[in-house]
């Protein structure tokens, strides 16, 4: 399409809604500039649509718009009560006239505050009313003037909302505090040059604007024609609602892990320490089980798992042989077990939580399972680290799984995001032997670690009955999120705020 | 992970070949040992928990010998012939810190303890304790001058009247009592030493003081020095295979410098007397060839199984079945077979090319529950709600805000912003709105996701369940388009239901209800209450409705069979 009309003072048509055509034609009629409030008046029209005809028809240049800014005069709480009570000078002046003298210090006993006695004094004096020393009497030649003083006439004056008083007056109550001066400002609406010269089409012949539903039904429309509407005049802010990016993106992980015939699981977020930790051959004494690692609760407390199964993994931690057979699977971790650290409640700190649940409900090989989730550690909060966190946990339960396979899961899921390259590392997890890393290079970040997996140990599953090798992985998908979607800062993944999301900036 | 700075010239030293610092960064890859950094001589190593030994000069070198195959099967530990030096442990110790063990460290001819050792060595202990030590708590170790001492070595806890003590460092003689309550180093290990009015102590045969276990030296008998060249290391603790371990560990530093060991036997409180030798002697872990196949997935002939456990610098005899593999005393991590045959996989680098994609003997799918979650976030998307996402985690404001929320407090939050468990969407996308007054209005937004709200039932004194909340900020907005709303997912999800009065927290009373499906609450709904509105700053009426899935699943039918 090509762009080439030009704008309206270049002299092409242009329309006006019938709602501008009345204020215009009014403008046009009016001898002198009018304001909002005479507009609004005369037409007898709402007060918001006067308002957004006249700024439309400025802005297509038929309207002017002058701003005049005035002061205005207004009593103060002060200077209405004076305005019942009298000035001060007034009252001093009708006690002279009523008593020959008075003594400065007798005015208080006559209802004079110190302030108002001074400032009548003053006011006498300098309009030569009061004869010169003490005690006070009025000056007998010339005689004093009959009527109110300027101030009261001015007093007066802006309490009616006179249009005119006297500037001297006013500003001298204003000295005083008994008045106060506002800022106006009116707004004066007159047709512009254009404006005037502009050719309507006679009224009566109305164009039509907005289609509606009854000049459908009528027929209307077939008569009149139709206003052609201003098409650069900028239309209203949309924004629509997107999926959000980083949940879009765990669905599409997610996918994969389903294409390679993964199932889901899912479980609690606040954990028991037996299922969090002590089901997968975590010492109870490790580290990462420390309040300064783990998130805890207050307030609520935990079951112990069956008896049977605690029996059998307090054995693995302490080395003795499972009930029943004859010899243990291994040294354990030379420490006592605590069945009272184990229902202890911990926010989930990792999902491996969520496949001991998954394997101690006796799944029928061959399984494979997966879960997206989030976890909770005591993190301090930066760009790298959040208190909160997803892994996709996966576990692949079947005869003659080995390392090779694994790798090879890790191959087939790096692919699958787009990614060559692998290489493997060793590593170490409590619940796997052997425990490797997948590093993949990225092509901006280079050699990431991504996928952090093993075969779980005889010690996490002996105690669950489980007969096959259990390959299991816990990738830090979160990170792997930042890096598909570009983000630099992990709090970016806790977006709220409604512009971004709506990938706008308002 | 442990790490450490190690000397990269004394690792370099004790290679049988040279190997320039980026091979020998590069074969570390393949190591449980990670190359954080180098500057100069300075080589900043971060290790996996298993494998400490690699924070030391001597057993990192020991791996890279055996990785390149310039050396194989165990560091040799050489066995000292000298005079014994016993220790005792005197029943006064009691439960305190009952274990102890002790390993004397002898230099081969013509080496003495140098700077650079002992300063190794030093580190080496430090971040032993902080590790496996649990910060001293579970086991700590002492190096002395063994050539100084008399036993036999006598572990007591005596009357703190009764101990005066010069500190290690320090010169002036110094009582116990003083020494705990002044010291730096007793403030902060002393509790782990001192029982009622009585201290640990560590005495030679003649009563001098070597250290007031587990928190200092003594300066005089006590002190290693450069030059001597005969220690007693010990350790003593709460956990003995800690205490074992630990004493292990230290050892990988003077035998991979070719200094000979020599048990200290201990004579516990009970009598019984343990002659050390399995300190300083290889222990045996069985390995069966077919752990090594079902581990790796590769047939290794019983030749390449044996190269590669002598590559990870320990040794094999053949077995039936397999082999017993001989272990040093630095590698407690290798507890079973199961662990050995790691060390075998890993003994060579694991190439991705290996990878066997296993075809799946299953077919993947989703929690028919969580598609039933999605389903309506597919819907609210439609009704053009954004999509924010939300931490599980809520403030202190936001609960309070809520005068009756059942939010569940953590016990150690790490800030007030991320307190309280949040037991209903509400809580969080209060905050979503008060974080969204810059931009303009209408707003509207819905969110699904998990709340933990206390339950008696659940195993864990509370249970995960899935809301969905939806905020309509704007003018013109109220009650009448937060019913039409829950009514129209509830629709869509095709069940009936009722509303009925409520009074809930934050909202306007009167204007609020309560949902039930089949006599079961599943949503809450109502106009928020201006005066939080005007507390956030929000200019205008804000409705809000929140529907738990959780407990509308079961409802629709749904059932989950995975």
């Amino acid at each position: 399409m090509s762009d080439s009309s030009e704008p309206p003072s270049g002299g092409v048509p242009l329309s006006i809604s019938p709602g501008e055509r009345t204020v215009l034609d009014l403008l046009r009629g009016a001898t002198s500039r009018l304001n909002e409030e005479e507009v609004v008046e005369k037409l007898g029209l709402p007060a918001d649509h006067v308002r957004g005809s006249l700024q439309r028809l400025r802005s297509k240049g038929l309207a002017l718009l002058e701003e005049e800014h005035t002061t205005v005069w207004r009593l103060t709480p002060r200077g209405s009560a004076m305005l019942s009570e009298g000035l001060p000078e007034r009252r001093l002046f009708a006690l002279l006239r009523s008593r020959s003298s008075i003594g400065p210090e007798a005015l208080r006993a006559e209802g004079f505050s110190e302030e108002e006695g001074s400032a009548a004094i003053g006011v006498l004096r300098r309009r030569a009313l009061l004869a010169p020393g003490v005690p006070l009497r009025l000056r007998e030649a010339p005689p004093p003037p009959e009527g109110p003083f300027p101030e009261e006439v001015a007093l007066k004056g802006i309490s009616d909302g006179a249009s005119t008083v006297e500037p001297a007056a006013a500003e001298s109550l204003v000295r005083r505090g008994l008045v106060r001066t506002e800022s106006r400002s009116r707004k004066r609406w007159a047709a512009s040059e254009e404006g005037r010269r502009l050719v309507l089409e006679p009224a009566g012949v109305e164009p039509i604007g907005a289609l509606t539903g009854g000049l459908l039904a009528t027929g209307v429309w077939k008569e009149r024609p139709f206003r052609p509407y201003d098409v650069r005049a900028p239309p209203p802010f949309l924004t629509g609602a997107r999926e959000n990016p980083y949940l879009a993106w765990l669905e599409e992980f997610e996918e994969i892990l389903v294409g390679l015939g993964f199932s889901e699981a899912e479980g609690p977020l606040l954990e028991t320490e037996f299922w969090n930790n002590d089901v997968l051959f975590m010492p109870q004494d490790h580290p990462a089980r420390s309040i300064h690692d783990a998130l805890t609760v207050e307030g609520v407390v935990g079951r112990p798992p069956s008896a049977e199964l605690l029996a059998r993994v307090a054995a693995v931690h302490e080395g003795r042989a499972l009930p029943g057979e004859p010899e243990p699977i291994g040294p354990g971790w030379g420490a006592g077990y605590d069945p009272e650290v184990a229902r202890r409640p911990v926010l989930r700190s990792q999902t491996t939580a969520v496949s001991a649940r998954f394997l101690a409900a006796r799944p029928k090989a061959p399984f494979r399972m997966y879960s997206i989730d989030r976890n909770l550690r005591r993190e301090e909060v930066d760009s790298r680290h959040h208190v909160e966190f997803r892994q996709s946990e996966g576990i692949v339960g079947e005869d003659g799984m080995t390392v090779r396979h694994l790798v090879g899961l890790f191959r087939e899921l790096a692919e699958a995001i787009g990614i060559r390259e692998l290489k493997i590392r060793p590593s170490y997890f409590p619940f796997t032997e052997p425990s490797i890393e997948g590093y993949v290079r990225h092509p901006r970040l280079g050699w990431m670690e991504v996928f952090p997996g093993g075969l779980f140990r005889p010690e996490v599953l002996r105690p669950l009955r489980v007969e096959v090798p259990v390959l299991a992985w816990g990738i830090g998908i979160t990170r792997l999120a930042m890096v598909a979607l570009g983000y630099n800062d992990i709090r970016e993944l806790f977006a709220d705020d409604l512009a971004v999301l709506a990938g706008e900036s308002r | 992970m442990p790490r450490s700075t190690l000397s990269l010239g004394r690792v370099q030293e004790l290679l049988p070949s040279p190997m320039t610092p980026e091979a020998l960064v590069e074969s570390l890859f393949s190591s449980k040992a990670e190359v954080e950094g180098r500057e100069g001589d300075r080589l900043a190593v971060s290790v996996t928990p298993d494998r400490l030994d690699l924070l030391s000069e001597g057993g990192l070198a020991a791996w890279l010998a055996g990785a390149v195959g310039a050396a194989r099967g165990i560091v040799p530990l050489r066995r000292a012939r000298a005079r014994g030096l016993g220790m005792r442990v005197e029943t006064s110790v009691g439960a305190l810190r009952p274990h102890l063990a002790g390993v004397v460290v002898r230099a081969p001819t013509g080496k003495r303890l140098d700077e650079s050792l002992l300063a190794e060595a030093v580190r080496f202990q430090e971040m032993l304790h902080a590790t496996i030590g649990r910060d001293r708590r579970a086991m700590s170790l002492g190096i002395y001058p063994a050539r100084r001492l008399v036993g036999p070595i006598r572990y007591a806890a005596e009357p703190l009247a009764s101990v005066r003590f010069v500190p290690l460092h320090g010169s002036d003689e110094l009582p116990a009592a003083r020494f705990f309550a002044e010291d730096p180093m007793a403030a902060r290990y002393g509790s782990l030493g001192l029982s009622g009015e009585s201290c640990l102590t560590l005495r030679d045969g003649t009563g001098a003081l070597l250290s007031l276990p587990p928190v200092l030296n003594s300066a005089n008998a006590g002190e290693a020095r450069v030059g001597d060249r005969v220690l007693l290391l010990e350790a003593t603790g709460t956990r003995e295979r800690s205490v074992r371990e630990g004493l292990g560990l230290l050892l990988v530093v003077f035998a991979s410098r070719g200094w000979s060991l020599q048990p200290v036997p201990v004579e516990h409180a009970n009598g019984a007397v343990d002659d050390g030798a399995s300190l300083v002697g290889v222990r045996t872990v069985e390995l069966e060839a077919a752990t090594v196949r079902s581990i790796s997935g590769e047939a290794w002939a019983a030749s390449e199984v044996v190269e590669r456990i002598a590559r990870a610098r320990l040794s094999a005899r053949r077995a039936k079945g397999g082999w017993k593999v001989a272990v040093p005393p630095w590698r407690g991590d290798l507890l079973t077979g199961v662990d050995v045959a790691e060390d075998v996989l890993l003994a060579r680098e694991v190439k991705a090319e290996v990878g066997i994609v296993p075809p799946s003997p299953t077919r993947g799918r989703r929690r028919p529950e969580t598609a039933f979650r999605r389903r309506v976030g597919r819907l609210l998307l439609g009704l053009g709600f954004q999509q924010p996402h939300t931490p599980v985690l809520v403030s202190e404001a936001s609960v309070q805000r809520l005068s009756e929320s059942g939010a569940l407090h953590l016990s150690n939050p790490v800030s007030r912003e991320l307190a309280y468990l949040r037991d209903r969407l509400f809580l969080s996308h209060l905050e979503v709105l008060e974080r969204n007054t810059r931009h303009g209005y209408p707003q509207r937004f819905a969110e699904v996701g998990p709340v933990v709200v206390r339950s008696s039932d659940a195993e864990t004194g509370a249970a995960t369940r899935y809301h969905a909340s939806a905020l309509l900020a704007g003018e013109g907005q109220g009650f009448a388009e937060a019913a039409s709303l829950v009514d129209y997912l509830l629709r869509a999800l095709d069940v009936g239901s009722v509303r009925e009065p409520a009074e809930l927290p934050g909202t306007i009373p009167g204007r609020a209800a309560r949902v039930r499906v089949a006599g079961e609450p599943v949503a809450e709904f109502g106009e928020v209450h201006p005066k939080l509105l005007v507390e956030m700053g929000v200019p205008v009426p804000v409705v809000w409705a929140e529907v738990d899935l959780s407990a509308l699943w079961p409802l629709t039918g749904g059932r989950d069979t995975a």
